[in-house]
């Protein structure tokens, strides 16, 4: 018998309860401290674009190799770069050649790169222990003699360690965005969708995470299985990419049926990252991944289906879970 | 008479091998009893005589094999009944992370308690089982009596009307087991009841009125607890362990 009112009320209570779990186990502050410092960096950026200049209606792109496009020198259009510091002067390296392109070529750095793999897989580390501690017997017991549908229990956990890196996340981006922002004058509100993109790949991976949680109750296979899973999908998505946009010959009708298929089952975290790319515009000033370049010259990029396919994974992953843990005997 | 709950020939067994696909282990054995509405109630047992199983299975922890149970006069799979249970346990692994108070609450909350009710209840807890100046402190710093009678607070947070105490005097000191006593004492006034599953026999002999004894999964004896006392060939009454004794040794066939 499903009780609707009470199910709610456990989730909310859950999600409390695993917000001061967080705090206890000092894993808020260590990962405040980490936006800290990013902020700090960022709050000490400059960006030198001596090129800078309204753009040339047939601009050359900055990701060709300087020279590689004649029209530089027969035309005359200007393809220097920039150069930007980090850290109030620490780290220096070069970036496009207008500022607008440089700030969102280090955003699309630090958040669609960065972010979205360390960042998701350190969160990924660090959480992995909370749902098998949550599970333990001696610690569940009284729970589950509370009138709570169990499902319940565990959506709750699940929940607030998903709300708890959505909380980090929208930091993170917060502070990041706000230090470029004032120290560079670019305020491009298109780095927000960072956001949705971490917590999107953080809460598909840590549903396999729960499910390999109660079905194990052990965090070592948590962790490690969770990251071996991440591995599998991230090449399973750029191995789809690289067959369909490179051609690649040879392959059995039956080999290319088992790749689409793991491709369009399994989570896509390259795609994730990409749909990032097209927001930010990357693709005109920074080198794209050869295989996301491929599919999209072939029309075989579809962000919005890879992002929403992901997210049933995750549904199919955590009733998978509830499913084991209602029925598990403690 | 009204029942607290009812078991109807209950058979519960463990899985083991792969998937579950070995012999299994039986914990119960078609065990058929009646717990009465009003009153206190010992179960008791050897070891591994399936006690705590039985517990388990009234509180939806695991799922009989065979066999119905009745809680609170509805169905095993309406967990509304839980809401009017308190269950304390010998091994509590409470988070923590959180402060006794916090851990009222939390308890309180997920058992229904409405929020503007919390405060007041989780004070008046704490000052009952004697935990009042310590409500703000980690439970990381509590000693095993204290978690115990921690335990015994977040049993009675939603005012139940059956209490289910699985070895509770386990880690308690001498005031902690005076005031589990009163508490009992005062389940039994309110005509409430109380399931108590315990080794410890003279508190058994002090507060309950009728026994249930299982031994190796099997029920061996059901019935008043001075019935039991009386049951030896004279007639006159002894100490339960003295009854116990050959009940315990009796050899059960499966």
């Amino acid at each position: 018998m499903t009780d609707i009112p009470s199910a709610i009320r456990t989730v909310r209570w859950m999600v409390r309860d695993t917000f001061r779990q967080s705090l206890a186990s000092k894993l808020f502050w260590v990962m405040l401290s980490i936006t800290a410092l990013c902020t700090v960096f960022c709050l000490g950026m400059t960006v030198d674009t001596p090129g800078e200049r309204p753009r040339h209606p047939d601009e050359i792109k900055d990701r060709l190799p300087a020279g590689f496009d004649p029209r530089a020198e027969d035309e005359g259009i200007p393809e220097s770069g920039g150069t930007m510091s980090l850290g109030f002067g620490l780290f220096e390296f070069k970036v496009p050649k207008f500022k607008t392109d440089a700030v969102r070529f280090f955003q699309v750095w630090l958040a669609g790169i960065l972010a979205d793999t360390i960042g998701v897989l350190l969160a990924l580390l660090w959480t992995a222990g909370f749902l098998p501690t949550f599970l333990e017997p001696a610690a569940i017991t009284v729970l589950l003699a509370k009138p709570a549908p169990r499902w319940s229990l565990l959506v709750g956990k699940y929940l607030g360690v998903v709300l708890f890196v959505a909380l980090h996340a929208t930091l993170f981006v917060a502070g990041t965005w706000l230090a470029t922002g004032i120290s560079t004058g670019v305020w491009d509100g298109a780095y927000w969708l960072a956001v949705p993109l971490l917590v999107v790949s953080f809460a598909v991976f840590y549903a396999f995470s729960a499910f390999l949680a109660v079905v194990s109750r052990s965090t070592v296979v948590a962790i490690f299985g969770t990251l071996l899973f991440w591995l599998l999908c991230w090449s399973m998505n750029v191995t789809r990419h690289h067959i369909v946009g490179t051609d690649v010959q040879g392959l059995t009708a039956t080999s290319s049926f088992l790749v689409e298929s793991g491709y369009w089952v399994l989570p896509k975290p390259f795609d994730m990252s990409g749909l990032f790319f097209e927001v930010m515009h990357a693709g005109d000033y920074a080198m794209l991944h050869e295989e996301l370049a491929a599919v999209k010259a072939k029309n075989a990029f579809h962000p919005g289906t890879s992002i929403l396919t992901s997210l049933l994974f995750a549904v199919v992953m955590l009733s998978l879970a509830a499913y084991e843990f209602r029925k598990t005997d403690y | 008479m009204i029942a607290a709950a009812v078991f109807d020939q209950v058979v519960k067994t463990y899985p083991t091998g792969f998937l579950g696909r070995g012999p299994g282990v039986p914990a119960l054995r078609g065990v058929s009893l009646t717990v009465p509405a009003g009153g206190a109630f010992a179960l008791l047992g050897p070891n591994r005589a399936g006690k705590t199983t039985l517990v388990k299975l009234l509180l939806s922890l695991a799922e009989p094999t065979s066999g119905s149970i009745t809680r609170l006069s509805g169905p095993l799979g309406d967990r509304r009944t839980l809401g009017r249970i308190g269950y304390m346990h010998e091994n509590h692994a409470f988070p923590r992370y959180l402060s006794a108070g916090e851990l009222l609450a939390f308890y309180g909350g997920l058992s229904g308690v409405p929020s503007a009710q919390l405060p007041a209840k989780v004070e008046s807890l704490l000052t009952r089982v004697g935990l009042a100046d310590r409500k703000s402190e980690p439970i990381a710093r509590f000693s095993k009596g204290m978690v115990q009678r921690l335990g015994l607070a977040q049993a009675l947070i939603n005012d139940p009307d059956l209490l289910i105490l699985d070895e509770p005097t386990e880690g308690l000191d001498l005031n902690g087991r005076l005031l589990l006593r009163q508490i009992v004492r005062e389940f039994k006034a309110a005509k409430k009841t109380v399931l108590l599953v315990s080794h410890v026999l003279p508190e058994v002999e002090e507060l309950c009125d009728t026994v249930a004894v299982l031994v190796a999964g099997k029920l061996v004896h059901n019935g008043p607890l001075d019935v039991l006392l009386r049951s030896g060939p004279t007639g006159e009454k002894r100490s339960l362990e003295t009854v116990l004794k050959p009940l315990y040794e009796r050899e059960v066939t499966p």
